[in-house]
């Protein structure tokens, strides 16, 4: 038991060290924090702006600032959303996944072992952490 | 079923899980016929990766039979022995499409804490902390295999079980060591450790037609191996001054190749090992580097240092003074597997990789928790410690 203790304090710590990592990165070098989320994803812009774009595209254009570009190089299209919020990030790399791979990928629901009550308690919390980065 | 679990720092043991299912179209289920240990899979039981969690499944390095595949899977049939690459390519992005499949955009579900520690997220790997993806891992009766199409090799009839098993990793990652680093004809090429991946890239470097090709170890038996399965001349770092001896080796000029096969719990002597040793420790660093700041040091003026090795986060006296003043290329990467698995696998049929010495330990899963003792203690001559369910 102790050491899943200290197991889960090491995860914590790690993630409360990248935590202030950032805080420390953000304050310093960039005072006016990025407004946009950008990614690429690997198609041509007309297949995320056209009427047969995923519905989740559409959806997440209807509530933000949604903008998009041509790669240079043709490496696709530039998307971003501005947001200062993990789930529309979320959502996006979901969009980028449907588009790229066919599917959106998920872990969620594997088999694993025995988690314990810290375990399960923390679990949640931290792999959403993990999904949207810190915030 | 059964599987090895991490249950807490330096814990794991054997536990009954429930059997994986399909999650995505494009999965199959893999029943394991062998899982293999690998010396990264230390860094993680060790607590050095910080997104491990109790619980969570070990292995990364396998071979098994298809046992159901999702109704998106195109290429891959259930009943298939397939070597699977530890690392998780989606196929689709850009990317995978460059062949650069350990880069992969889609493979890691949990992309935020790499993208804060490292700017970007990598490719999810088999059972390598949620970081990574937290994928369950293949010592366990059956895995899930996502895009099992990218990522499962069917392998020809007449390559056995223990050699096979190793085109998932340790081959792969050790031909990858030498074909960034433009190993060719004439080469000298220096390897820092013997193990699975190190010898691996020792033979590599002699197919690609490295004129010299030296080991560096520690372990006697390690070294003994590398003689003789590879050919490789070794040094044992704890009996000789290795710079010294790596310049008296090659005319004063340095290894044309460093190849860093060790990684962040990497051992040495004398004081800056035992400095590092107690940073990390102390988690004043996260990776221990002097095997990496040794490959830069003896390299030759305007040569390549490949870092194989597992590194997570900081490295402290990094000697960016050498690599800048020499003039040095520095190359580096998890392994694209998926480009090199297929011909990897040509070359076993044919007899000219064998990686079956490596398993010094085959074993069932029950002795799980004894194999990665032996394997980290390298009690016993211990090179690679294999899990085979039906045994």
């Amino acid at each position: 038991m102790t050491s899943v203790i200290k197991s889960v304090a090491a995860a914590s710590a790690g993630l409360a060290a990248a935590a202030i990592g950032r805080r420390l990165l953000s304050r310093r070098a960039t005072p006016n924090p990025a407004e946009w989320y950008a990614l690429t994803i690997e198609c041509a812009p007309e297949v995320l702006t056209g009427p047969d774009r995923p519905g989740e595209l559409a959806r997440l254009v209807e509530e933000h600032d949604v903008r998009f570009s041509e790669a240079p190089g043709g490496r696709g299209t530039e998307v971003a959303v501005r947001t200062s919020e993990g789930a529309p990030r979320e959502r996006l790399r979901a969009v980028k996944q449907l588009i790229e791979t066919g599917e959106v990928l998920r872990v969620e629901g594997q088999t694993e072992g025995h988690r314990t009550l810290v375990g399960r308690t923390v679990l949640p919390g931290a792999k959403r952490l993990m999904r949207r980065g810190i915030r | 079923m059964k599987a090895v679990c991490w249950t807490g720092i330096n814990e794991v043991s054997v536990e009954d899980v429930p059997e994986p299912g399909l999650l995505n179209r494009r999965d199959a289920i893999v029943k394991i016929i062998a899982s293999a240990t690998c010396g990264s899979d230390l860094h993680l039981i060790d607590g050095y990766v910080p997104t491990m969690m109790a619980g969570d499944i070990l292995g990364h390095e396998f071979l098994g039979e298809i046992v159901e595949v999702g109704p998106d899977v195109r290429d891959r049939r259930v009943g298939e022995r397939v070597v699977v690459c530890s690392i998780i390519g989606c196929g689709g992005c850009h990317y995978c499409r460059q062949e650069m499949y350990s880069l992969c955009d889609n493979s890691n579900p949990n992309p935020g804490f790499l993208e804060t520690l490292i700017g970007h997220a990598t490719a999810g790997i088999f059972a390598y902390s949620h970081a990574l993806g937290g994928y369950a891992g293949s010592h366990a009766e059956y895995v899930r295999v996502p895009f099992v199409d990218v990522n499962a090799f069917p392998v020809p009839e007449g390559v056995s079980d223990s050699n096979a098993v190793f085109a998932s990793d340790a081959v792969p990652t050790g031909w990858m060591g030498a074909d960034i680093a433009g190993v060719g004809p004439g080469d000298v090429v220096a390897v820092w450790g013997c193990g699975g991946v190190g010898q691996m890239a020792m033979l590599a470097a002699k197919l690609m037609g490295a004129e010299r090709v030296i080991g560096i170890d520690r372990f006697p038996e390690r070294l003994a191996m590398t003689e003789k399965r590879i050919g490789a001349e070794t040094i044992d770092y704890e009996k000789t001054d290795l710079l010294g001896t790596l310049k008296e080796m090659t005319g004063g000029r340095g290894p044309d190749v460093c190849i860093e096969a060790v990684g962040m719990e990497g051992h040495g002597t004398g004081a800056q090992y035992a400095f590092d040793r107690t940073k990390q420790a102390l988690r004043l660093q996260t990776d221990r580097g002097l095997p990496l700041r040794q490959a830069i040091h003896a390299c030759r003026k305007g040569g390549t240092v490949s870092v194989m090795g597992v590194y997570l986060g900081f490295v402290d006296k990094f000697p960016m003074g050498a690599v800048m003043n020499k003039g040095l290329t520095l190359r580096s990467g998890q392994q694209h597997g998926q480009r090199y698995i297929p011909m990897l696998l040509d070359r076993m049929a044919k007899g000219e990789i064998d990686a079956a010495h490596l398993e010094t330990h085959p074993m069932g899963l029950d002795d799980g928790p004894r194999g990665y003792e032996m394997f980290k203690r390298k009690e016993d001559g211990c090179v690679r410690a294999v899990f085979y369910p039906d045994r």
